[in-house]
């Protein structure tokens, strides 16, 4: 009954989503007061019946009601209950519904949080995300039905929730990342509304600019999860696989950094219109690629749910309506708008624009190294497969430059800036770098060469400059103590933001040139000795969880001294209905290395195969990652933001 | 001209979506078709069972045969034994093994055991059929590789010539053979053999 009632709700949002695309669409067109008035409703009411939707299928997993195929499927009895629900998003139907659900809640909340815009504008927004939504909730009902029964003979259980996907990373992670996929469908539906009527002044980007901010920092987010998650739950210390389902959200994620950034010029300065709006977008439209090659089965990936070619036709028709169609009213729209704001070669919005182009760039590696192979193949030229070293070389090399530009960045002026007043503070930064980078060298490994040591140059650049630069701007202000109160909460998120990537920087680069792994066949009793820790194995017992078995490993970790580290506990679980393994690594963590453990098979003689890793400065990726989102959540509070804008009432087509 | 540039978004995405509807009716993990036309590669290596005698490409000459790569190791591979087998007999289908030899971990105290391995062979072969003329030993994978063997079991239809006709990954069942490897390799083999 519950789920009858779930897709009579789903029903229902389809209905609104309909009403949503269609009414205020037109009546903007009308100046129809009326017909506009009704977006905001509309759009409350769609989202709660798609929570609605979302509540009957939570509950049809969390009672274990196996007459609903999807519950049957991808969940249990034996689950413990929070994964019952984790399972609702473990399934391609159900992820789909929270991804509807998500979508729904966006559109509420723009319509929740649009007081200051022009009412025309408002229902051109929420009609545009009206039509978007009718897509999605369409693909949820008739090609992916979440709902869909067992009847008349289901199963008395469940076939159990993928092994990998039982874990706390993943109640967060999903969720998250839809967060962030879907957000970026406001941007979109702002440039649309402001293709529509024409105007692209910078009231448009400053509306545009916290709820893109918003999705960023979700998308932010979710990324990093993901990556934590994976690398603690693969079992061989590994924290991004250019999969291409990795590569399909961080193609947003470049494109939204892009945008964010080509925002700041078009509120400032009202240049940089006809690209801001094509990123606007991209970005969305990179997402919803993302959710194509996820679903449909054209690329091979870890994370794809099963291939449907007719969901892939569904979604493929869906995309060329939505990107072809934005992109054709782009370039019928677009060519007749002249930017009339004149900068110096030598200024911030250059300076910006360099790193839209770096960002698109590593964006346009990141896309052709997910979809060359499919081309290739396409074209009858045979199976290729591209992989991390491609990747790596090209983010090498794109790092450097824009590592550099972006600490140099921030100083610069709008409009123009002299060159001579900035070469004494950048000397000052390129000095205080090197003695940051040399100095934490010396502390923590011998200072060589190698790319530990160019990464910590290019992270102590940026974040010292960083660092310097709002020193010098709180300044300005008179006093430190007044400067500090009156600076923008847009620029400490801005420079939060800053230093978060210089410390992934420094991560990613020490990571990658100290970590030592070893694989030992170990007996209880035996040591390993790596990098300065040993690895004592203790015992090894047999588990007894709720839905599965398998083995467990005790260590002690102490220093080469002896003096105690650590104790690590390591497992390795045999999923009964599912018949997987699944490592549980064991990790100490602490900010300048991670001790990494994980339980391989177990090996004639009473002895077993074990992984130990020593992983250097591994936490700062993530860390990084989180200073990246803080910085955005600050900038998000910055008071302007939430500033009625005073032409709102005036504002006509 | 510029308002031609405005457009190169819409034409880049257009073409893109060209190559996902293909792709969507094509299987991103096959790649069967890249040594079909090319002569085997060349090796030199010894027999399974009699490692005294080395098999050449040409000594392989002379009549179209299906090259199956296989391993005790592989329950697919010992399941297709039987059918195999039934080919063998039934149709005259020459068979030879390409054995593949899982990569051993010193480490974890494996080496390489001839006898050992010879006699998990005949076991194998004797519980489930033995379709092969004689087997190829590829301890070092070298074959195998050139071949562009992913896993077992894989199977190479060559001709007469030395020259591969078909490759077909996963294990001969009489569906695949009917509709995919039967035609090809009696238009090689000369015909149905009696």
């Amino acid at each position: 009954m519950i789920p009858e009632l779930g897709q009579l709700a789903l029903t229902f949002a389809l209905a609104f989503s309909i009403i949503l695309g269609i009414v205020p669409l037109l009546g903007s067109f009308t100046a129809n007061e009326r017909a506009l008035l009704v977006a905001k409703p509309l759009a409350s009411a769609m989202f709660v019946f798609t929570l609605i939707a979302f509540c009957a299928l939570s509950w049809a997993f969390y009672h274990d009601d196996f007459t609903v195929l999807n519950v049957a499927n991808n969940s249990s009895s034996l689950l413990p209950w929070y994964f019952k629900l984790t399972a609702v998003w473990g399934s391609h139907e159900g992820s789909m519904l929270m991804w509807v659900m998500i979508l729904a809640l966006w559109t509420a909340a723009v319509g929740f949080y649009s007081k200051g815009l022009p009412l025309l504008m408002q229902g051109r927004i929420l009609g545009v995300m009206g039509l978007i939504n009718i897509g999605f909730i369409a693909f949820s009902l008739f090609m992916s039905n979440p709902f869909e029964r067992t009847l008349p003979f289901f199963p008395v259980e469940g076939s159990d929730l993928n092994p990998l996907l039982q874990d706390y990373g993943m109640i967060i992670h999903p969720p998250l990342l839809y967060m962030g996929y879907v957000g970026f469908a406001v941007s979109f539906a702002f440039a649309i509304a402001a293709l529509i009527g024409g105007k692209f002044d910078s009231t448009w980007a400053r509306w545009a600019r916290p709820w893109t901010l918003a999705a960023w920092l979700f998308l932010t987010l979710g990324i990093m999860l993901g990556s934590w998650w994976a690398y603690k739950e693969l079992g061989w210390g590994g924290w991004w696989f250019w999969d291409p389902v990795e590569n399909a959200s961080f193609m947003p994620w470049l494109v939204g950094t892009a945008l964010i950034h080509s925002l700041a010029v078009t509120e400032k300065r009202g240049t940089f219109k006809s690209w801001t709006v094509l990123l606007a977008l991209g970005a969305f439209s990179l997402s919803l690629l993302g959710a194509f090659l996820v679903r449909s089965g054209v690329l091979v990936s870890v994370h794809s749910f099963a291939a449907d070619p007719e969901r892939g036709v569904f979604l493929l028709i869906f995309l060329l309506i939505v990107i072809g169609g934005s992109l054709l009213l782009y370039a019928s729209r677009m060519h007749s708008v002249r930017s009339q704001a004149r900068y110096e070669i030598f200024s911030r919005e250059v300076m910006l624009w360099g790193n839209n182009v770096f960002l698109l760039t590593a964006t346009l590696v990141v896309l052709l190294g997910t979809l060359f192979p499919l081309v290739h193949k396409e074209l009858g030229l045979g199976s290729i497969s591209i992989g991390e070293p491609f990747f790596n070389q090209m983010f090498y090399y794109l790092n450097i430059p824009f590592a550099l530009l972006l600490g140099l960045g921030p100083w610069v002026r709008w409009k123009q800036q002299k060159a001579a007043p900035l070469l004494k503070p950048m000397a000052l930064v390129a000095v205080f770098s090197l003695v940051v980078a040399l100095g934490t060298m010396a502390a923590t490994q011998s200072i060589t060469a190698n790319l530990a040591l160019l990464g910590l140059l290019l992270g102590a650049w940026v974040g010292v400059s960083a660092l310097m630069e709002v020193y010098q701007r709180l300044q300005q202000f008179g006093s430190l103590s007044q400067g500090v109160a009156k600076l923008q909460a847009s620029h400490y998120g801005m420079t939060i933001a800053h230093i978060g990537f210089a410390v992934m920087i420094v991560g990613i680069a020490m990571t990658l040139t100290y970590s030592e792994e070893r694989d030992v066949r170990m007996e209880i009793g035996d040591r390993v000795v790596l990098a300065g820790y040993e690895f004592e194995l203790q015992d090894v017992y047999k588990l007894n969880g709720p839905n599965y078995g398998g083995e467990a490993a005790e260590l002690d970790v102490r220093r080469i001294d002896g003096t105690y580290v650590t104790h690590l506990h390591a497992e390795k679980r045999e999923y009964t209905i599912q018949r997987m393994m699944m490592t549980e690594a064991a990790i100490h963590a602490r900010l300048s290395r991670d001790l990494y453990v994980s339980l391989g098979e177990a090996l004639p003689g009473n002895a077993w195969a074990i992984r130990v890793y020593v992983k250097p400065f591994v936490r700062w990726i993530w860390l990084g990652g989180l200073l990246m989102s803080l910085g955005a959540l600050i900038a998000l509070l910055d008071k302007r933001y939430r500033r009625k804008s005073p032409n709102a009432e005036a504002a006509h087509a | 001209m510029r308002k031609v540039l405005f457009y190169v978004p819409l034409v880049l995405f257009l073409g893109l979506s060209l190559f996902l509807l293909s792709g969507l009716f094509s299987d991103p993990r096959e790649r069967d078709a890249v040594m079909v036309g090319k002569p085997l590669p060349a090796f030199s290596l010894p027999d399974l069972m009699n490692p005294a005698q080395t098999w050449t490409p040409d000594a392989l000459k002379g009549q179209a045969f299906l090259l199956n790569v296989w391993g005790v190791w592989c329950p697919t591979c010992n399941a297709e034994l039987g059918y195999m087998t039934q080919l063998r007999n039934e149709q005259g289908v020459r068979i030879i093994g390409l054995y593949y030899v899982l990569p051993e971990d010193p480490m974890f105290g494996q080496v390489f055991n001839l006898p050992v391995l010879q006699a998990e062979v005949a076991t194998k072969l004797q519980q489930f059929g033995d379709p092969y003329q004689f087997n190829i030993l590829d301890q070092q994978r070298r074959l195998s590789l050139d071949l562009g063997v992913s896993g077992a079991p894989e199977h190479f239809i060559v001709d007469a010539e030395g020259i591969v006709r078909a490759h077909h990954i996963g294990d001969i069942n009489p569906q695949v053979w009917r509709t995919k490897l039967a035609a090809v390799y009696q238009q090689f083999a000369g015909g149905p053999q009696p």
